[in-house]
Order: structure tokens, then C-alpha cells, then sequence
């Protein structure tokens, strides 16, 4: 009896470790299975977040350069190494902590250069150029994809990483990580980027109110590089950080957008109506150039603009302006009418009614700051040179709670362009030949009665920059 | 003898349980065996459509990551079934260094020469699915895949890629149902200013 149950024991303890291996074996192979599929996975996961980590270098460089733009002190390019200038490398690395899979750390490296090649000539804008680098460590073991495919298309730093301060120069590493590097181009944008911006409400009150748009540079979008209905653009294009735009039936050659809100009275658009707009418009601080003890004009007035281009500007500070009554402020330039710079800072309120006018002779780019409230009618402003981009009213932004405004009408046409987001702005009609030729940004924009909006598409490329645009991407993969 | 006639009649009643235990037995034996061949069969045939899917998603996840990457990237897009070309900006210098780009004077810029750009050629042949970078050596991305397909939705700002494949776990074949069950999909937002068509990003 013994003996036999010995031979049953022995028959179970096989058969046991038979059945026991074999399942091993599956799990074994499931195992293996399930880990290659989580390492890939996981692996994949960490490229991904790489790039999200390198793309979020270019928004910190951006973040940067919008900061530039402020009045100081904008404390841009604080931490960095450099700001940038032409050849000189800005410098920055950010490590964002728990951002990545399994709450490991995210590393950006962002380089921010200005070469000399890229700075457009027409108007000597600066294109910058971003480098960033985003690095993500490999929470699993220092293992390379299976697939060989993987290994060439998911660059995995597993010993050693290839950049080394954004440039292609191996480093030894003590642990895995995976990096991504892209290069980006910005260019600065235009404050006068559309017929008309403001930060709340828009307001068109008439349906015989036209805004379409021209190219004073382009012979086929206009005529000795004036206005032409026969040649009009449909670039006019109106948006809003508000929520509202009442379009009052107005006739709008071009785009509406809002930010998330609505267009009333849109039959007359005739381009796209956006609801995702939004832009912070750069506040214009007062010019550190003005004179410590200003007079004021009230009476007929020469400012003689002498500087030419490449030179600092002719420069002149009053604390007001009041014309009426045939009183007219000349801004002279050369007899000659060649091209001649003048910069005028009105501390307080700029006033031309009636019969006094500001009168812009030819040859003359002028550009006038304002702190108070301007009121222009009668016979307002003569810019001889019919181009808005060379008449340009910059409003400063005037203290929280405080209510300034800009009002423009008159007796017939201005060639100017508003740049007031701390003001509001009303354009009052003056019949059927009121004509604005430019653009506007203001806190609110009105256009009363009957007058006309024509943009001029080149002042898209003038004026103070407001922003900067990626305008080109690469992705550096080796 | 009543004895021993008790001693010779034990044998045959004993004999006879085991013919019965012996056909049971078989029976449950064969039963369980095809049993156990029918699960280890199925098992194996479960487990090579398992493994066959595995692959097959992570050939699809590593396709469709570098149709983005240069979709990204891209300047212009010629969609086709399971052949794409995109042409991505002429970043690298003929040394394949990065090169510092040019003002276009229309408020863009170019890489190299004016106009230039790289030409990314994606196609199916003869079972495997190929990157082929202007007329350097195609690389393959993925291998043994006749029964994928990639289809490549060009909506101007965004581009969708969607990638199929058969699954295995039908002998049948795969139905359409279960094809569609495997699509990849990954719709990449171009950075670039398309130059084919009217397109801008930012």
C-alpha cells in the first residue's frame, strides 16, 4: 500500500510541475509581450511630451519678445543670459518640475538670436530666430525599441544625448531621457494690423459706412498709391478682445472677429466672422525723450522737421494744443519735399476746431504722442502726403479709471493712423465725403453718420510692433 | 471450494470495472485531450493574432508619428491613398547643417535657395511602406504590411492621416467592421504657410 502511493505521488508531482511549467511559459510570454508593448508605449508617450516641451520654449521666447515691447521697466529677458541682438545669443533653461509622464521633470532650453539677415530692409524690423530644446526623462529601464524602425524615428538619448546647448554636440548622460529640437522664425507685427481693433465694443452705427481696404505700395490695389474704389481690397478687416461688434448693416470689406462673442448687423461682410480672437495690445508709455518744462501752442505754430532717415527724429514736447479760429500748426519739412522725421509729445489735451487746422507738409512723417483727450473737427488735419502710415497718433495709456478719448470728424478727409487702446474713439461722419484713410486701435471704436474706413494694407508692415507671428517652424530631427 | 469458486469469481468482477473504467476513462482522456488541443490551438491561434495586432498597431503608431513629423513641418501636401508626398522647407545645408534662413520680402522666409524645398515621398510596395527622402535610398517603416492602408486627408491647416489593417483573429478574414476597428488616426496642425495653397496658422 505504501508503495502505490508512492508511485500516485510521484504521477501528481510530474504532472504538477508539467501543468506548472507550461503555464509559466505563457505567462512568461505574456509577460515579455505586455512589456515591450508597455516600453513602446511608454517610449512613445515621452517623445511626445518632448516636443510639447520644445514647442512650449518658443512661447517662452515669445513671451519674452511681446515683454520687450512694453515701456520699461518690462523686465524682458530677466534670467537670461543675453537679450538678443544681432549674433549674440539669449539663453534660457526652464525646468517645468512634474510635467512629464509619471511626474518626471520637463527641461526647455531656448535660444533667441537676431541675425543680421534677417532684418527687413523696407522698415528695418527684426526677425528673430528660437532654438529650443525640449528634454523629457525615460522613467523605464535604458532599453532600445525592439524595432529598429522605432530607434531611427524616436531619437531616445539612452547613453548619450546629442544636443548640447542647442547644438548638435554629444554629451555623455547618467540617465535616459528622449529630446526634441525646433527652430522657429518670428517676425514682429504691425500695431495697425487691421482697418479696426479694439478692446470692447465696436460700434457701426450707420449702414452707409464703408470699410474696405487699398495697398498705397501695390499699383493694382490703388492709383498713384491713393485710394481707388475701382481697385478695392477686401482686407478691411474689424476684431474685437470684447465680446460685441455691432456692425449696424455696415458695409465691411473684409473679416469680423470677436473674442467668443457676437456680430450684429453683419448682412454687408463680406468676409469670414471669427469668434477666437483675442490681442493684447501693447500699452505705449510716455517718451523718456520729453522736455522736463513744455509750453504749450494755441496760436499759428512752425515745428521744422529736419532729421532724415537713419537719424533720431526732430523732437518736441507741449503740455497742450488748442487751434481754432484760422490758427494752423505747420509741421515743415524740406522745401524740397524730401523725406523728413518729426516726433511731437502732447502731454495733455490736443484740440483743433473750427477753422484752425494741423497742417503736415509734404515730405514730412510725423508721429504725435498723446496723453489727454484729442478733438479734431473743422477743418482738422491736412497730411499733404495722403499716406496714413506718415501721420501716426499714438495715445498713452492713461492711469486705471481714468477716461480719455479721441474724436475725430471734420469737413472732409484724414490720412492718419490711431493707435489709442487706453482711449475711446469715435469717428464722426462728415457726410458723404468723410473719408478716414488708415486705421485704428482704440478702448472703443464708434463710427457715427456717414464716413468711410479705407485701410491701407501697407501699414500692416509700419507703425509700432504690437506683436510677433511664427512665420516659420522646422523641426531639426538628426 | 465455495472458497476458491469466490476466489475466481473476484477477478472477472474486477475485470469487468476495468473494461468500464478503461472506456470511461478514454473517453474523458480523448475528451479532455482534443479539448485541451482545441483551447491550445485556439490558444495559439489567439495568441499569434494578438501578437500579429501588436505589431501591427505599433508599425501604425510609428508610421502615422512620422507622417506628423514632417506634416508639422510641411510647406506643401499631395494627398493620395497610400502614397503621399510633402515637401518640407530646405533646412539643412549640403553639408546637413542647419542653414540661417532668408526675408522672402512678402513678411516669410526660406530656407536655401528661393523656392527650393525637400520632397518626403510615403508609398506602399510590395508589402512594406516606404519614407523616401528626394532620391536618397527609401527607407523602410514598416515591413510585411500589405493589408495596411493610409489615407491622407489634406484640409489645408490640418492634415488627417487615418491607417488600417486586417486583424488576424478571424480565419475568415478580417470584416470590414473589425478593419475599421483599427484605424489610427492623427490629424497634425501645419505650423507652416502652405505654398500649394491660400493657408495660414498663426
Amino acid at each position: 500500500m505504501r508503495r502505490e502511493h508512492s508511485t500516485k505521488a510521484g504521477s501528481v508531482l510530474v504532472w504538477t510541475v508539467l501543468v506548472i511549467g507550461i503555464l509559466s511559459l505563457i505567462a512568461m510570454e505574456t509577460v515579455r509581450l505586455v512589456t515591450a508593448k508597455y516600453q513602446n508605449a511608454l517610449q512613445t508617450s515621452t517623445w511626445q511630451e518632448a516636443l510639447l516641451a520644445a514647442e512650449s520654449g518658443i512661447d517662452l521666447a515669445i513671451v519674452e519678445l511681446r515683454k520687450s515691447l512694453y515701456p520699461q521697466p518690462n523686465h524682458a529677458w530677466d534670467g537670461w543670459s543675453n537679450p538678443p541682438g544681432n549674433q549674440v545669443t539669449g539663453y534660457e533653461l526652464t525646468t517645468v518640475p512634474n510635467a512629464g509622464l509619471s511626474g518626471t521633470p520637463m527641461t526647455i532650453e531656448a535660444n533667441v538670436d537676431a541675425p543680421s539677415q534677417l532684418i527687413d530692409p523696407t522698415n528695418s524690423w527684426q526677425y528673430y530666430r528660437i532654438r529650443t530644446v525640449g528634454t523629457i526623462p525615460i522613467t523605464g529601464p535604458a532599453r532600445t525599441s525592439d524595432n529598429p524602425q522605432d530607434t531611427k524615428l524616436r531619437r531616445l538619448s539612452l547613453r548619450w544625448e546629442r544636443f548640447t546647448n542647442g547644438i548638435l554636440t554629444a554629451h555623455s548622460l547618467d540617465a535616459p531621457q528622449v529630446s526634441r529640437r525646433i527652430e522657429a522664425i518670428v517676425r514682429p507685427i504691425s500695431a495697425f494690423d487691421q482697418a479696426i481693433m479694439s478692446v470692447g465694443v465696436v460700434d457701426l452705427t450707420n449702414q452707409n459706412i464703408v470699410v474696405d481696404s487699398y495697398d498705397s505700395t501695390d499699383p493694382t490695389k490703388s492709383t498713384n498709391g491713393l485710394y481707388d474704389p475701382a481697385k478695392r481690397q477686401e482686407n478691411g478687416d474689424i476684431a474685437t478682445d470684447g465680446q460685441l461688434i455691432e456692425a449696424g448693416n455696415a458695409q465691411i470689406y473684409g473679416d469680423v472677429a470677436t473674442n467668443a462673442g457676437t456680430v450684429s448687423g453683419a448682412a454687408n461682410i463680406t468676409g469670414i466672422e471669427r469668434t477666437d480672437f483675442y490681442q493684447e495690445p501693447i500699452p505705449i508709455g510716455a517718451p523718456s525723450w520729453a522736455d522736463s518744462s513744455p509750453g504749450s501752442i494755441n496760436g499759428p505754430t512752425t515745428l521744422n522737421a529736419v532729421a532724415t532717415k537713419g537719424s533720431v527724429a526732430s523732437r518736441y514736447t507741449f503740455s497742450s494744443i488748442s487751434l481754432s479760429g484760422n490758427k494752423t500748426l505747420t509741421l515743415a519739412g524740406n522745401p524740397n519735399g524730401s523725406q523728413t522725421y518729426i516726433e511731437i509729445y502732447v502731454i495733455g489735451d490736443m484740440s483743433v476746431t473750427g477753422t484752425g487746422q494741423i497742417v503736415v507738409q509734404p515730405g514730412v512723417t510725423a508721429t504725435i504722442y498723446f496723453a489727454g483727450n484729442v478733438d479734431i473737427s473743422g477743418n482738422g488735419v491736412l497730411n499733404s502726403n495722403n499716406q496714413p502710415g506718415d501721420l501716426m497718433l499714438y495715445g498713452i495709456q492713461p492711469p486705471t479709471n481714468s477716461s480719455e478719448h479721441v474724436s475725430i470728424g471734420g469737413n472732409s478727409q484724414i490720412s492718419a493712423s490711431i493707435y489709442a487702446p487706453g482711449h475711446d474713439v469715435t469717428v464722426n461722419g462728415g457726410g458723404t465725403n468723410g473719408h478716414v484713410y488708415g486705421s485704428i486701435v482704440g478702448k472703443t471704436v464708434t463710427m457715427t453718420g456717414v464716413s468711410n474706413l479705407h485701410y491701407d494694407e501697407k501699414l500692416g508692415s509700419t507703425g509700432a510692433i504690437n506683436n510677433y507671428k511664427i512665420v516659420s517652424w522646422f523641426e531639426d530631427n538628426r | 471450494m465455495v472458497t476458491a469458486f469466490h476466489r475466481r469469481s473476484l477477478p472477472k468482477t474486477q475485470g469487468g470495472f476495468a473494461i468500464s473504467e478503461l472506456i470511461v476513462s478514454t473517453s474523458i482522456f480523448c475528451s479532455i485531450s482534443l479539448g485541451l488541443l482545441m483551447g491550445f490551438t485556439a490558444l495559439e491561434r489567439n495568441y499569434a493574432a494578438t501578437s500579429d495586432f501588436s505589431l501591427n498597431h505599433a508599425d501604425e503608431m510609428r508610421i502615422s508619428d512620422y507622417m506628423a513629423l514632417d506634416l508639422r513641418r510641411a510647406v506643401s501636401v499631395q494627398a493620395a491613398q497610400n502614397d503621399t508626398t510633402i515637401y518640407i522647407p530646405a533646412y539643412y545645408d549640403q553639408t546637413g547643417n542647419p542653414q540661417t534662413p532668408t526675408l522672402d520680402g512678402q513678411g516669410g522666409v526660406f530656407y536655401g535657395a528661393s523656392g527650393s524645398s525637400v520632397r518626403i515621398h510615403y508609398y506602399l510596395m510590395a508589402g512594406t511602406i516606404y519614407r523616401q527622402q528626394d532620391n536618397a535610398p527609401a527607407l523602410p517603416l514598416a515591413v510585411n504590411v500589405q493589408d495596411f492602408t493610409f489615407d491622407v486627408t489634406d484640409a489645408g491647416k490640418v492634415v488627417t492621416t487615418r491607417i488600417t489593417f486586417n486583424p488576424t483573429f478571424n480565419s475568415g478574414g478580417a470584416s470590414a467592421a473589425a478593419t475599421t476597428a483599427t484605424a489610427f488616426y492623427n490629424t497634425t496642425l501645419l505650423r507652416n504657410s502652405r505654398t500649394d495653397i491660400q493657408s495660414s496658422v498663426y
